[in-house]
């Protein structure tokens, strides 16, 4: 039996947060679709866990501030780490922003044992970069295999030193975890995950404890990923081989490109290449060596491991990344970049055979879609990048609250899933107060001003209460703006008419309260509004059109 | 070398016909009936008017959303994705364009989306120069994309029009309820669409 590699990991706790430049002593969290994910240590004690949505922390920690994720920034603040650990060790592999594996073999004899190496990492680590990440301290854990180093790096956090498994202990060290560290790692579903428990397996030794073949029967290559991982015996699965040196793609620009667009361009031209060559033979990337090289002989080499495997999205998202990071380099350091990209190389260092994933009747990846992926890029570079958008759910109760529209360039178009929203309910059921469908189709993000009378031409009021003051009776729009004065247009007749619906958001942040009533409206001619009434103004939100 | 020029010649003489009926998007069953092929023709371009235009327009792509194709959305960052959700249409594959509202980069960005997607759902700024819309026209039919054209389709001339009318509410009354559905006759015109009406229901 082949005997899983000796891997060190290095990991930086809540990575996003530590990136938006929080120290840990404020409270504050990253969301991304209205959950966190990473937090600092003061909202920690305050109770915010990753994976929480947005009200539920703010009810446990009103005085936090929340911002949106953003994975360019985390990429580009985290070059530092990278490079550190690079000098210790120039062999590794960056996962993710916050997390790095390497190898430890080399660099473990060289510095005297894994003792040694994971001490001069975490000292090399410590206090890296400005005022923000002076108290960040990372976890270093050593063991063998991927998934075992892994979580000694998270213990390692916790219990504040470097935490060493021996040579042979991982399957002893594992058995003894829970299995919730399967999820956490994104090794495995949380279906899967929370079936497990359900059986009585809750840890990673009693799945290890039983047969393979059973496993494989029961719950196919899934279950046998968490099996192998859940045993220790993470070596590489059979079916990794390394490729063919002719898998290599690369593309030398004969006109260096000085704008990162247009090198993003090329790799993705590349990355699609790569992907559909090895998807045709059915196996998926793992391990990524990307090389940029500059007019003036400057490299930037980096390779990034993703255990699920490297779509061609995910692959340019990490040409993206290294190149920002590059650029923002601070003046004299080494290999600074001085000129435009000359040549852009994709080495896939390490494939699998795709088994997990599975694909659609057709392959994964239509024609379709790979020349709409080509068609926005190319939207992109004609207009710009924020031109070019798709929608992402949010939520919300009022309609131009519920959906997003973030660049395209930010999304994994394969990887998604946008809600197929019902009756008021987003990807995860229903949200409270929401209007009921059907939803209007034309939804304003700025609101048009209107005018609401009643029978006798008076501007009706919604009280405190949430009354109004008399039957709504007439409407009639506004054109013009504050500064040149509103004109009033033809006041139209209200045939129907239900309300108030009052909303009330945001009470305990006084910049942001909200205190509106929403109106649905016909006129006799037909046409559906929502209106809303705010501050003893009405607007229309939205058009049943 | 003269022979196969001849041959050449030849088999675009005898290379089958390719019948409007082959290259058809799917439309869903409600509106199906105003097509004499069954479906949408690939490089036309329909007009959607009238009070619920825009849920008609999203009513006609859903079924071929559905089925993979992709939608550019051209400077119209009002489509209401909840009702669009709800006819059926997967967000996954809505991708919006904004041009502002710039005629000439208008004509490039329609272009340019012509490569990559199935269906446009456009709206047609004033102002376009004539001679670059008959070359998009052009380009619109030779890509086979279907362009539906919300609103006054201006410079751009349509192959057919649906025009909604008599819309009637039911579930809103005189201070209670809620908008629960709506029936709109949806009437078709234009040089390539039977002239016929039929009627869409717009419900949760």
């Amino acid at each position: 039996m082949d005997i899983p590699q000796r891997i060190v990991t290095v990991w930086f706790p809540d990575w996003p947060v530590v990136a938006a430049g929080f120290p840990v002593d404020v409270a504050a969290a990253v969301m991304s679709a209205n959950r966190v994910v990473a937090r600092t240590a003061a909202a920690a004690t305050d109770g915010v866990v990753v994976g929480q949505r947005r009200r539920q922390t703010q009810r446990r920690c009103p005085h936090i501030t929340l911002i949106d994720h953003d994975a360019d920034r985390d990429a580009r603040e985290f070059e530092p780490m990278v490079r550190a650990v690079a000098e210790i060790s120039p062999r590794l592999d960056v996962v993710e922003p916050g997390w790095i594996t390497l190898r430890a073999l080399g660099p473990s004899r060289y510095f005297g044992g894994d003792a040694p190496l994971a001490d001069r990492l975490a000292d090399r680590l410590t206090g890296i970069g400005g005022a923000e990440t002076a108290s960040l301290i990372p976890g270093v854990g050593v063991a063998d295999g991927r998934f075992a180093s892994s979580i000694a790096a998270r213990l390692a956090v916790r219990q504040g030193h470097p935490v060493i498994v021996e040579a042979g202990e991982s399957p002893a060290f594992c058995a003894e975890l829970p299995i919730g560290w399967l999820q956490t790692l994104g090794e495995s579903d949380p279906e899967l995950i929370e079936l497990f428990a359900r059986l009585g397996l809750r840890r990673l030794g009693d799945l290890a404890a039983l047969s393979a073949v059973d496993v494989l029967g029961r719950f196919g290559h899934p279950g046998v990923h968490a099996h192998r991982l859940a045993s220790g015996a993470d070596t590489r699965p059979s079916s990794t081989t390394d490729p063919a040196p002719e898998r290599r793609l690369d593309q030398v620009l004969d006109d260096p490109a000085a704008q990162s667009s247009a090198v993003v361009f090329v790799a993705k031209q590349l990355a699609d290449e790569l992907a559909g060559s090895l998807g045709a033979d059915g196996r998926v990337c793992t391990r990524l060596v990307v090389l940029l090289e500059s007019e003036h002989g400057e490299r930037s080499e980096r390779s990034w491991y993703r255990s699920a495997g490297l779509t061609a999205s995910a692959m340019v998202e990490r040409v993206r990344w290294q190149l920002d990071a590059w650029i923002g380099l601070p003046r004299g350091s080494d290999q600074e970049l001085t000129g435009g990209i000359a040549l852009v190389r994709l080495t896939p260092d390490e494939v699998r055979a795709d088994e997990g994933s599975q694909l659609g009747l057709w392959g994964g990846q239509t024609e379709a879609d790979r020349r709409a992926a080509r068609a926005i890029a190319r939207l992109s570079t004609l207009t710009s990048q924020d031109a070019v958008t798709v929608p992402v759910w949010r939520g919300g109760r009022l309609p131009a609250d519920r959906y997003e529209w973030v660049p395209a360039a930010m999304v994994d178009l394969d990887q998604r899933a946008v809600s197929r929203a019902v009756s008021g309910s987003g990807p995860t059921g229903p949200w409270p107060g929401a209007l009921p469908s059907p939803s209007p189709a034309t939804v304003f993000a700025d609101p048009h001003p209107v005018e609401v009378l009643d029978e006798h031409g008076e501007s009706l009021r919604v009280t405190g209460r949430g009354m109004v003051s008399a039957r709504p009776a007439m409407l009639r729009l506004l054109t013009g703006d504050d500064a040149s004065g509103w004109r009033r247009g033809r006041p139209r007749p209200i045939v129907a008419w239900a309300g108030p619906w009052p909303v009330e958001e945001r009470w305990w942040e006084p910049e942001r309260h909200r205190r509106l009533a929403r109106f649905q409206v016909v006129t006799d001619d037909h046409d559906g509004y929502l209106v809303v009434a705010e501050h003893q103004r009405w607007w229309i939100s939205a058009r049943y059109d | 070398m003269e022979l196969a020029v001849d041959l050449a010649a030849l088999t675009q003489r005898v290379a089958p016909v390719v019948l409007a009926r082959e290259r058809t998007i799917p439309v869903g069953a409600d509106l199906a009936g105003l097509f004499a092929e069954g479906g949408l023709v690939r490089g036309r371009t329909v007009g959607c008017q009238g009070p619920a235009a825009t849920s008609t327009a999203l009513a006609l792509v859903a079924a071929a959303v559905t089925a993979g194709a992709w939608m550019a959305v051209v400077d119209l960052p009002t489509i209401g994705l909840d009702a669009a959700s709800e006819l059926g249409v997967p967000l996954e594959r809505i991708v919006a364009v904004g041009t502002g509202g710039d005629p000439a980069r208008w004509v490039d960005v329609v272009a340019a989306a012509a490569d990559g997607f199935d269906v446009l759902l456009v709206r047609v700024p004033s102002g376009l120069p004539a001679a670059a819309v008959r070359k998009l026209a052009l380009r619109l039919r030779q890509r086979e994309v279907v362009t539906i054209v919300l609103g006054d389709p201006g410079a751009m001339s349509c192959d057919g029009v649906l025009h909604t009318d008599a819309p009637q509410w039911s579930g809103l009354g005189d201070g209670h309820g809620h908008l629960r559905e709506r029936r709109v006759v949806v009437q078709a015109s234009g040089r390539r669409l039977l002239r016929r009406s039929c009627q869409l229901a717009i419900s949760a």
